[in-house]
């Protein structure tokens, strides 16, 4: 899904980078270099999606998402910033922003974001199941079946299963996955993701199946489409 | 004496030497008027009283019996009372006093004393009859006589008062000074630059003791953040270093490889490089940010015994993935003020440290249980521990026991763990584990 994105990032090197990353991912991309301008660009125009570095002379990030929401913009936000300080990611959560960005990031990491962040908008509504390529997923019975076979898996394993078929062929990152299976915001250093997931895979794969969820590599996980 | 107006010693020292001397002039002034006031009573008592006796003869013997009083009492009576009485036409014409006739009633007067002139006195002008006036009077010299006693009592005290509280106050105030002085001293030297300065601290334990037994606790804290500061600076310049200079020639190689495919190899090892050095700095910063303790506002009740039985349920995959097991043993309903994440982050940086530090087929425990009402968690191993002698060095940022650094890790691991620990109020300990290593977080009673 492409997507309009206004970016407002003061660093000059920074906004290049970020906005060539999301334009060869086909992405329209328009930018700010300070706060005033971003937020008369997001008042003026609709986007889909609004990247804000959280420090920008003048008015900062966090005060344009303020008064963006004040003035019933309801695009998602993505906000970036610098520190990766436990108050600022919950500050900046508190403001109304959709998701947090510590500087400097992988583009993988960006790009799996930015595509969770436009699919959030389109979708809608409690989902109860979730299917792709042969898995089945009922969240109310917490049944997984692959093939009309039903496999069983752990709690964290099936929270795993959910946040890669909740996006279905995208990209679902490392870091994605320690805040939405563990509520980690930190990075525990050490291969938390990758040991539950390898266990993951094994119920999966059990009987020697074709495996169905595919490494990318350096970037994260996603559903493989069949 | 010298002048410091600008001494709190010294004003501290006026303000009680002038305190003290308002004090001994309030006290002066009380007494003197308190007896000045009880001996006039006394006095007009006294002149009411005999005046009282003559008006009785009056009534009784009438002027006759009168003068044979007034005659009886100017004959050696008892007291200093003097008698005067007059007839209609205004002449004397008994009693010993020698004065001008005053009008009814009581007055201050002015009498001729046979012996020293004219001499003041308090009398009482009562009419006979309307045919004779009586005049009953007592000298003052008696009261003035009390009076300046009184007054030469207390001037002279407030004298001696005045003089002892000058001495008093100037000793004050040079105590006061010199025991600041010291600590000024210390201070003015550790200004200069000469760190290993400390406050003399007296024997008496008395305030300024006390104040120097602060200041040099404070000092001695400066010191070690300082020292702490210094070996920070040199350890982040060494690790940060290392991977820097090992990207550099990584990159520096780029250039001349023409191979694509090893090239990108290349390319990934020296974004791994750089993501470790990124690593590291999100540690520092991580532990900074935890050691401010600023986090502290955001503290909720955290359920300790879910965390613990969550983390083991995470992690023992992990340990098994490396051929050690993760033993758990939770008490169930212990909660904490906390942050949930810190403390996990604790949880899994000793599990981590333990798994990495033990050899295969070594257990590690994790546990969480209630001791007198404190809730405590700790990761135990039967590895070989860590000798006693260098646990409290391990605590210490970016200290790992290999000399070669070789194993993975920033050495930040235990730092980190224990700066959450006390972020909590919680003691962090190093311990036998007779075999191995237990890490202990004792939090405080719970509220």
């Amino acid at each position: 899904m492409l997507m309009r994105v206004l970016l407002a990032e003061d660093d000059l090197d920074t906004r290049q980078f970020i906005a060539q990353s999301l334009r060869d991912l086909g992405h329209k991309v328009e930018v700010a270099a300070e706060g005033e301008q971003a937020r008369e660009m997001a008042l003026s125009a609709p986007f889909d999606l609004i990247i804000l570095d959280r420090m920008m002379p003048g008015l900062n990030g966090m005060e344009v998402l303020r008064q963006l929401r004040e003035a019933g913009v309801a695009t998602p936000v993505l906000m970036l910033t610098a520190l990766g300080k436990i108050e600022d990611r919950v500050d900046g959560l508190e403001a109304g922003a959709d998701d947090y960005l510590i500087k400097p990031f992988a583009v993988s990491e960006l790009a799996a974001r930015v595509q969770a962040l436009g699919r959030r908008q389109s979708q809608s509504g409690a989902v109860t199941r979730l299917a792709a390529n042969g898995l089945e997923m009922d969240l109310l019975a917490r049944e997984v079946r692959r093939d009309g076979e039903v496999i069983l898996v752990q709690p964290r394993e099936f929270r795993l299963l959910e946040e890669l078929l909740r996006h279905a062929g995208q990209i679902v990152t490392r870091t994605m996955l320690l805040e939405r299976v563990w509520d980690f915001h930190f990075d525990p250093q050490t291969k938390i993701v990758e040991t539950h997931m390898s266990r993951l895979r094994g119920k999966l794969n059990e009987g020697g199946k074709p495996d169905v969820i595919e490494t990318v590599r350096g970037s994260g996980y996603r559903i493989r489409s069949p | 004496m010298k002048l410091h107006s600008e001494s709190a010693a010294n004003r501290i020292a006026l303000a009680a030497f002038l305190a003290y001397a308002g004090a001994t002039l309030v006290l002066g002034v009380a007494v003197y008027f308190a007896t000045h006031t009880a001996f006039s009573r006394q006095m007009d008592a006294r002149i009411e009283q005999a005046s009282e006796a003559i008006v009785a003869e009056f009534q009784e013997d009438h002027v006759a019996g009168v003068l044979e009083a007034l005659k009886q009492r100017n004959d050696g009576g008892p007291d200093a009372l003097g008698f005067a009485l007059f007839d209609a036409a205004g002449h004397k014409i008994g009693g010993g006093l020698n004065l001008v006739l005053p009008p009814v009633g009581w007055h201050r007067i002015s009498f001729i004393d046979p012996l020293e002139g004219a001499d003041s006195a308090q009398s009482l002008t009562i009419s006979l009859d309307g045919q004779y006036t009586l005049v009953v009077a007592e000298d003052l010299e008696a009261l003035e006589g009390i009076d300046r006693a009184i007054l030469i009592i207390f001037g002279s005290s407030f004298a001696v008062l005045l003089g002892l509280g000058i001495v008093g106050a100037f000793v004050l105030a040079t105590f006061l000074r010199r025991r600041l002085a010291t600590i000024k001293m210390t201070a003015d030297a550790i200004i200069a630059g000469d760190l290993t300065k400390r406050a003399a601290v007296g024997s008496q334990n008395d305030e300024f003791d006390l104040a120097a037994i602060s200041l040099n606790a404070m000092l001695d804290r400066i010191v070690s953040l300082i020292g702490n500061l210094r070996q920070v600076t040199g350890d982040l310049a060494h690790d940060l270093r290392t991977p820097l200079s090992r990207l550099r020639n990584h990159l520096d190689r780029m250039h001349s490889l023409e191979d694509p495919a090893a090239r990108n190899v290349l390319i990934e090892d020296a974004v791994t490089q750089a993501d470790d050095v990124l690593v590291l700095f999100d540690a520092i910063l991580r532990i900074s940010e935890v050691e401010e303790g600023s986090l502290r506002r955001a503290f909720g009740p955290i359920d300790l015994s879910r965390l613990a039985n969550e983390l083991g349920e995470t992690l023992s995959p992990l340990a098994e993935d490396s051929g050690k097991h993760l033993d758990l043993d939770v008490q169930p309903g212990l909660s904490v003020q906390g942050d949930r994440e810190l403390l996990a982050q604790a949880l899994i940086n000793l599990v981590e440290n333990a798994l990495r530090h033990t050899p295969d087929g070594a257990t590690i425990e994790l546990a969480a249980r209630s001791d007198k009402g404190r809730p405590m968690v700790s990761v135990s191993d039967d590895g070989p521990g860590i000798p006693e002698a260098d646990r409290a060095r391990v605590l210490q940022r970016f200290v790992r026991l290999e000399a070669s650094r070789s194993t993975p890790g920033h050495g930040l691991g235990l730092s980190l763990a224990r700066a959450i620990a006390e972020a909590h109020g919680a003691s962090f300990e190093l311990g036998d584990a007779n075999p191995g290593l237990v890490a202990l977080i004792r939090f405080p009673v719970a509220v």
